[in-house]
């Protein structure tokens, strides 16, 4: 019999081919360092999924794919191979697996990776994006957008709040590419950001705030680091702004229909 | 303001030939089976036996608790087979049709008055083609609702057209619904989709309301609609019946006799053409397809694609028969591949566009669905659970692949919520 085709596995391919473009980019002018680094954190990502697949039957997902590429991509340089294992695996683990995998996580694994790296082994540079890579993230928010995978308001909100930040000076351009990338990787993953029309618009601004907030009053911060730290902020405040959006859905149908 | 919910929605391709000519419009099978809707099989006792002949109209068997409640013969014939499950439950009575059978005219005399109209459609079979919110099923007989959902809209994929099914019935239809203001004494709506007025709403004191809904699937599902204008509780519930259903109804009224025939549409891929009939509730759907089934084996399913089931007998309150290829038992995976996509929890949702189009943008989905699956029911029951029922998260579960068995998800919730607040 015929089914609808909106599975967990079809969103991840969505989102796949939404950030093939980003992919390709980075991986043309990252060179071979990019392969390993992608290539060893697809790897910890299967050995931990395999290990979570024998001890408790949880299927294994081809979001550790795309969890791979934002950890590659966005990883501090320069650290051991050893340290990038650690924060990989504690991603990974404590972020998704131990909820039941990925769609059941609170935090996107990969957020959780980036920040125990950031956090835990501070003084290593942070990439920056060169601008072919940095542009790459249109698409990938057009795609994922025009899929259905990505979440449409939390994206226009983020865009309509970037503009807004920079045109009135608040936020400096030179953060735009690292907040854009880390946007369409960490930001609007369907999982972790808001599920409400309202929350997702919350959602957005919020990141471009915090943003905002960490370019001007995080002194020597890179502007990757910043919007990592941001992205994390967020996804942990996603259920609050949907908690907010459905009280005021409640209270205007109760105004509308009476007690219900 | 743009109304963008009215645009909500999806349009499924489910494949199915085209209707062919309607050269026979009116087509009666020779077998009919009386059953209840699915999932439930009520405890009944019988007026006939095995064999006896019975007038179209009579009645066949009737509720034990509630015995104005009646399933009645929807054609002139002869009773084949009684068969009912233990405990006197009622699981399908064949009927033979008898040409040139009669016909029972019932006494309208009382049908002005709220209970005599309420014993009017209860004793004439009527009763069973309401649907009741919140849990679903036939109302009891004493029930009161807080409003009456006439659909004239379906959006079912396949749906046959509401209008073209009541046209010509127009005046039955407008004493129809004058008919169930008396029932209720709050609003009755009409949900249509834009166009001409479907009945002069002048003398019913405002309580008759029409409701424009869009085009696309789920915006004519009637629970989304009594989501949107008038969401059943615990305490106060609404019913919900097809517009045809309030023209016969109407022409029961008038003349005492009531029309045991429906705009029944037959579609599916397994079909070589589809067709558009009326034919009488309970109809034999092999009846209905035969020679235009393609060969090969086939599931025949009463109701949509959607939210049918597979059935002998069209049940109360379809219009659809979905004929669908039979898919060939293939090979078992290979146990690898079984022991690595098989889980022991099903698989999460993921929060998409499909998944948010697919309860037509009239309540947060992907909140609803997490609060289903994770068996919230307070979140769930502010959310409208109450108003909905299986076929209208049907949409839904089909968009997610089925993966989330929403439906038996929600039934069990509902069955759930029933006995806490019966107790």
């Amino acid at each position: 019999m015929t089914r609808g085709i909106w599975t967990r596995e079809t969103v991840v391919l969505m989102l796949l081919a939404a950030y093939l473009p980003l992919a390709l980019f980075w991986l043309w002018y990252g060179g071979t360092e990019a392969v390993q680094r992608l290539g060893l954190a697809a790897l910890v990502l299967a050995f931990w999924n395999l290990a979570f697949l024998l001890a408790r039957a949880q299927p294994i997902s081809l979001a550790m794919a795309v969890t791979a590429l934002a950890i590659a991509m966005l990883a501090p340089e320069g650290l051991g191979m050893f340290h990038l294992i650690l924060g990989i695996s504690f991603g990974a683990v404590a972020g998704e697996l131990v909820f039941g995998g990925w769609g059941r996580n609170v935090v996107s694994p990969a957020t959780v990776a980036l920040s125990f790296l950031g956090f835990g082994f501070s003084g290593y540079p942070w990439p920056e994006f060169l601008a072919p890579v940095a542009w790459a993230a249109i698409p990938a928010a057009l795609i994922g957008v025009a899929m259905g995978a990505m979440p449409a308001a939390l994206v226009a909100s983020a865009v309509v709040a970037a503009v807004a930040a920079v045109a009135s000076g608040l936020l400096p351009p030179p953060a735009l590419p690292a907040a854009g990338v880390v946007l369409v990787l960490l930001v609007a993953d369907p999982v972790t950001s808001a599920t409400t029309l309202l929350g997702r618009w919350l959602n957005g601004a919020l990141y471009v705030g915090l943003v905002t907030l960490f370019a001007l009053g995080w002194h020597g911060a890179a502007p990757v680091q910043y919007a990592v730290a941001a992205a994390l902020l967020t996804s942990l405040a996603a259920p609050v702004l949907d908690e907010m959006a459905l009280a005021l859905w409640y209270a205007k149908r109760r105004r509308r229909h009476g007690q219900n | 303001m743009i109304d963008f919910s009215f645009r909500s929605g999806l349009t499924l391709r489910i494949p199915s030939p085209s209707p062919g000519p309607p050269e026979k419009a009116e087509v009666i099978t020779e077998e009919a089976g009386l059953r209840a809707s699915a999932g439930r099989a009520p405890r009944v006792s019988l007026d006939v036996e095995e064999g006896a002949l019975v007038p179209q109209g009579a009645t066949v068997a009737r509720l034990r608790k509630s015995p104005d409640v009646c399933f009645v013969a929807p054609m002139p014939a002869r009773v084949a087979r009684i068969g009912l499950l233990q405990g006197h439950r009622l699981s399908e009575i064949v009927l033979f049709h008898e040409a040139g059978g009669d016909f029972i005219r019932h006494d309208t005399s009382q049908a002005c008055t709220a209970p005599g109209l309420r014993r009017l459609m209860q004793t004439a079979g009527v009763w069973q083609w309401l649907g009741r919110r919140p849990f679903g099923g036939m109302p009891k007989p004493d029930d009161q609702p807080g409003a009456i959902f006439v659909m004239a809209t379906d959006t079912t994929p396949l749906a046959p057209d509401p209008r073209r099914a009541i046209a010509g019935q127009e005046e039955a239809f407008g004493r129809g619904l004058h008919a169930l203001t008396t029932l209720t004494d709050g609003p009755v709506f009409v949900c249509q989709q834009p166009g001409p007025a479907l009945f002069d709403g002048a003398q019913s004191g405002g309580r008759l309301r029409t409701v424009n809904s869009g085009p696309r699937h789920p915006q004519g599902a009637p629970g989304l609609r009594v989501h949107a204008h008038f969401p059943a509780t615990i305490a106060r519930s609404v019913w919900d019946i097809h517009a045809e259903d309030v023209a016969q109804l109407g022409t029961l009224i008038e003349t005492g006799y009531l029309p045991m025939r429906r705009l029944v549409s037959v579609g599916g891929a397994a079909l070589r053409e589809g067709r558009l009939v009326r034919t009488q509730p309970g109809a034999d759907l092999r009846g209905l397809t035969h020679r235009i089934v393609q060969p090969g084996p086939h599931i025949v399913l009463s109701g949509s694609r959607l939210d049918g089931h597979a059935a002998r007998w069209l049940a109360p309150r379809h219009r659809q028969v979905t004929v669908l290829p039979r898919p060939a038992a293939g090979k078992p995976p290979h146990w690898l591949v079984a022991a690595l996509t098989r889980s022991a929890m099903p698989k999460p949702v993921i929060p998409n566009a499909a998944l948010d189009q697919a309860f037509g943008a009239a309540l947060p989905a992907a909140a609803f669905v997490r609060a289903l699956g994770s068996g919230d029911d307070d979140s769930a029951m502010k959310m409208g659970l109450l108003s909905l029922l299986e076929e209208d998260v049907a949409l839904a579960d089909y968009v997610l692949g089925g993966d989330a068995q929403l439906p038996e998800i929600l039934r069990a919730m509902l069955d759930r919520i029933r006995t806490e607040f019966a107790a």
